[in-house]
């Protein structure tokens, strides 16, 4: 019985350990193999007699040996057991990844004579794992780089885990550890991430839009929410929930810029209609006006008051004339133009008329920048804007700084949220640091008639007509203000890169034109602009001016255009001049419409061709200039 | 005498230019839209016509195109309450049309009397 036990229980043993799916073997101190099982045989394709009795370097070579196995065994026969992971050539399956343990195997005396070597082929283990790694990495990487801000926290609020972009949507550029904060801190009304985690139970996806967050620089945005709670099954407890944050204030910009271009629009349609049928009204007024003056010129009497009414009118058409300009129905004569040279005019009569105590500062950083834009427009656009920021520095004094520089059409699409016309656009920056304005008042300050300033101080037209002129130009003006901080308007305008002159003027090329005035900042650009489409001109603001027109032929002005705020030379001086060497020229005279021009002598001896009223377009006198000649 | 066509929708600014108009002595016809002005065009009486741009029923530069196909020697004054809607300038574009000289509303009674002394005499 105890011997067929024996035998039952040895073939027991020996099919165990045949079986197996390691490799056994059983070294002994001197590195040789004592026993083995069948699987080492099969991975090594041997036969257990050419194994048994042979050393490790004979098997496994005396490199690998030295190397990896002897030091492990070793330890083994010290008493210690011994696990590592190695990969090696198998003559059954080439290279593949084994597990090694080596366990001490105690002699008859209890000291460790042999090595008990388990090999387990780990291979399809490690390729699994491998490629769940690889998975987890392309999950990570996604996460990292989806769109999206996601975030995993606790019921209370307590940030578990959070991606790339959750970090960069609070503005957490040092990368500080957010885990452990929580997010209720982040929310500017802490009591609605309790409203959304009521909401937010059923297993189903919340939404909540443009809820307040702050930022880790302290900045508010507005957020879209998306959040899904998880609940124990059983428990119906929220395990935790995950919150998809998308940040909105892009979307909420270009929201309110559509609005506000519509809205503009609107105002603009409405006041331009306005303005269309007043000028209307208008003519018939002037046009009957004038014949009354005829009509009473023998007696006299009542000259006088139909001279108020045409002077009134001339009032009324300037103020129509402002009204379309902003409605973007007064067509611009465009020209290439260097802006800074504008901006310098600018900036100089600026200069003049501050306060002391009101400093100017300037950088304009790509000089030579063009715009295609009239450049008398232009230049009112930007003296209206640096005479609001000195009256909103007039009780305090401070710096207005005025920049100028290039950028990006993808720049302005950034800021901008609007769709682009040219590859680069310059930005003029006007800042000021004075009382600044709500946001009630800046959202409307664009608006025809809206005024903050008493009465008697200002139209309400003058930005509303920068508006125009900018908008005309497919430009954009904007405003940043902080009450009691100061503003920033910025004008952007595409640059310019098709630098033709325009058609309508070519004809009158080469032909002479002579400025007498003061020789303002105003005046120097619409020289410098006729200069530029073809006139030869010549400015002068003095009696010299006078000596210029009775020389020869050859210097003789074909034109001159006469500004009346000269105090060198009145008209009556031109008109007496003129008439008394018998010249010939026509003259067109530049005036605002304040003056009665019923009494001069320039006016009415019909000298003068055309009369313009301040501000003049370049499109006017142009106009104006070709109508002279045309004669 | 000369006749001159008057083009213009609004009441009060046509029978001002009728007014002024006949008070120097001119044959004055009127017309209250394009259309009517092109029914009531006489090649042999109008030597001028002063037409507003924006009217209802054929608008002012349709009124330039067909009378300057009529009569090429036709002298043509436009006037304008507005130089531009939306992206067309009205006032440029009679210019290439054809008009001898524009005007924006509200002009000089005088200016416009010489302007058309001169187109006569030119």
């Amino acid at each position: 019985m105890t011997v067929e036990k024996n035998y039952i229980d040895r073939h027991l043993y020996d099919h165990l350990i045949n079986n197996s799916r390691s490799m056994l073997s059983v070294i002994n101190s001197n590195y040789c193999y004592e026993k083995v099982n069948n699987t080492f045989c099969k991975y090594h394709k041997c036969k257990k007699e050419n194994v048994v009795g042979k050393s490790l370097i004979d098997i496994w070579g005396e490199e690998t040996f030295k190397n990896n196995i002897r030091e492990n065994i070793d330890l083994c026969l010290n008493g210690n057991i011994v696990r590592y992971e190695a990969n090696f050539q198998i003559p059954l399956y080439g290279e593949r990844f084994f597990e090694v343990i080596f366990r001490p195997l105690p002699g008859e005396e209890g000291n460790i004579t042999h090595v008990l070597a388990e090999t387990v082929d780990i291979t399809d283990l490690r390729l699994a794992q491998k490629a769940v790694n690889e998975l987890e990495e392309e999950f990570r990487l996604l996460e990292a780089h989806l769109p999206v801000g996601m975030l995993r926290c606790s019921p209370d609020g307590t940030i578990i885990h959070y991606n790339k972009t959750f970090s960069k949507i609070l503005e957490n550029y040092e990368d500080e550890n957010l885990e452990g904060l929580n997010i209720k801190d982040f929310y500017k009304e802490k009591s609605i991430f309790d409203v959304q985690m009521l909401h937010a139970t059923d297993e189903k996806i919340s939404t909540f839009r443009r809820v307040p967050i702050i930022t880790c620089k302290g900045r508010e945005i507005r957020c879209r929410v998306n959040i899904y709670v998880v609940t124990d099954k059983e428990t119906k407890k929220p395990l935790y929930a995950d919150f998809a944050i998308e940040d909105s204030t892009r979307e909420i910009m270009i929201e309110n810029r559509l609005l506000q271009t519509k809205k503009m629009e609107t105002i603009g349609s409405l006041a331009g209609g306005i303005a269309h049928d007043f000028n209307n009204i208008l003519s018939s007024i002037l046009g009957y006006s004038e014949m009354l003056l005829e009509e009473i010129r023998e007696n006299q009497s009542g000259t006088e008051m139909v001279g108020k009414i045409i002077k009134a009118v001339s009032k009324a058409r300037e103020l129509t004339n402002q009204i379309l300009t902003f409605s973007r129905q007064v067509g611009q004569e465009k020209i290439p133009v260097k802006i800074c040279d504008v901006l310098e005019e600018a900036v100089s009569f600026a200069e003049l008329i501050k306060k002391p105590d009101i400093s100017i500062r300037k950088f304009f950083r790509d000089i030579d920048a063009q715009v295609y834009a009239d450049p008398t427009q232009l230049f009112r656009v930007f003296i209206n804007l640096m005479i609001n920021a000195l009256q909103a520095m007039e009780k305090t004094g401070g710096t207005l700084t005025v920049t100028q520089e290039n950028i990006s059409a993808d720049q302005f699409r950034n800021e901008l949220g609007k769709s682009i016309v040219a590859d680069e656009y310059t930005v003029i920056g006007f800042e000021d640091t004075g009382t600044g304005m709500e946001d009630s008042v800046m959202s409307r300050i664009f608006e025809p008639y809206y005024t903050t300033k008493d009465v008697g101080n200002g139209t309400g037209l003058g930005l509303s007509v920068a508006y125009g002129i900018i908008s005309e130009l497919d430009g954009e003006i904007t405003v940043k203000s902080v009450k009691n901080k100061g503003s920033l308007f910025k004008i952007y305008l595409p640059l310019n890169v098709d630098l033709h002159p325009p058609e309508s003027i070519t004809d009158a090329y080469n032909k002479k034109v002579l400025f007498i005035s003061c020789y303002n900042h105003e005046l120097r650009i619409l020289c410098s602009a006729l200069k530029k489409i073809g006139f030869a001109v010549d400015c002068a603001s003095d009696v010299d001016a006078l000596m210029k027109l009775s020389g020869d032929e050859n210097v003789k002005p074909d034109i001159v255009i006469f500004t009346q705020d000269n105090e060198n030379i009145s008209s009556d001086i031109l008109s007496d001049y003129l008439m008394e060497k018998n010249i010939e020229v026509p003259v067109i005279l530049i005036t605002d419409s304040s003056k009665d021009l019923s009494k001069e002598k320039l006016v009415n001896s019909g000298i003068v061709k055309n009369v313009l009223f301040k501000p003049v377009s370049l499109r006017e006198i142009i106009a104006s200039i070709q109508i002279s000649l045309n004669k | 005498m000369a006749g001159i066509l008057i083009v213009e929708d609004e009441k009060d600014v046509r029978e001002m230019l009728r007014d002024a108009l006949i008070r120097r002595k001119y044959s004055v016809i009127e017309a209250a839209n394009g259309k009517e002005a092109l029914a009531k065009f006489k090649a042999s009486f109008i030597d001028v016509v002063i037409t507003d741009i924006l009217m209802p029923e054929e608008d002012g530069l349709k009124v330039i195109m067909k009378l300057k196909e009529l009569k090429p020697e036709l002298k043509i004054i436009a006037i304008s309450g507005g130089g531009k809607f939306g992206p067309v300038d009205y006032l440029n574009m009679a210019r290439t049309l054809g008009a001898d000289e524009v005007f924006t509303k509200p002009f000089s009674l005088k200016k416009l009397e010489k302007r058309i002394d001169e187109l006569l005499t030119s």
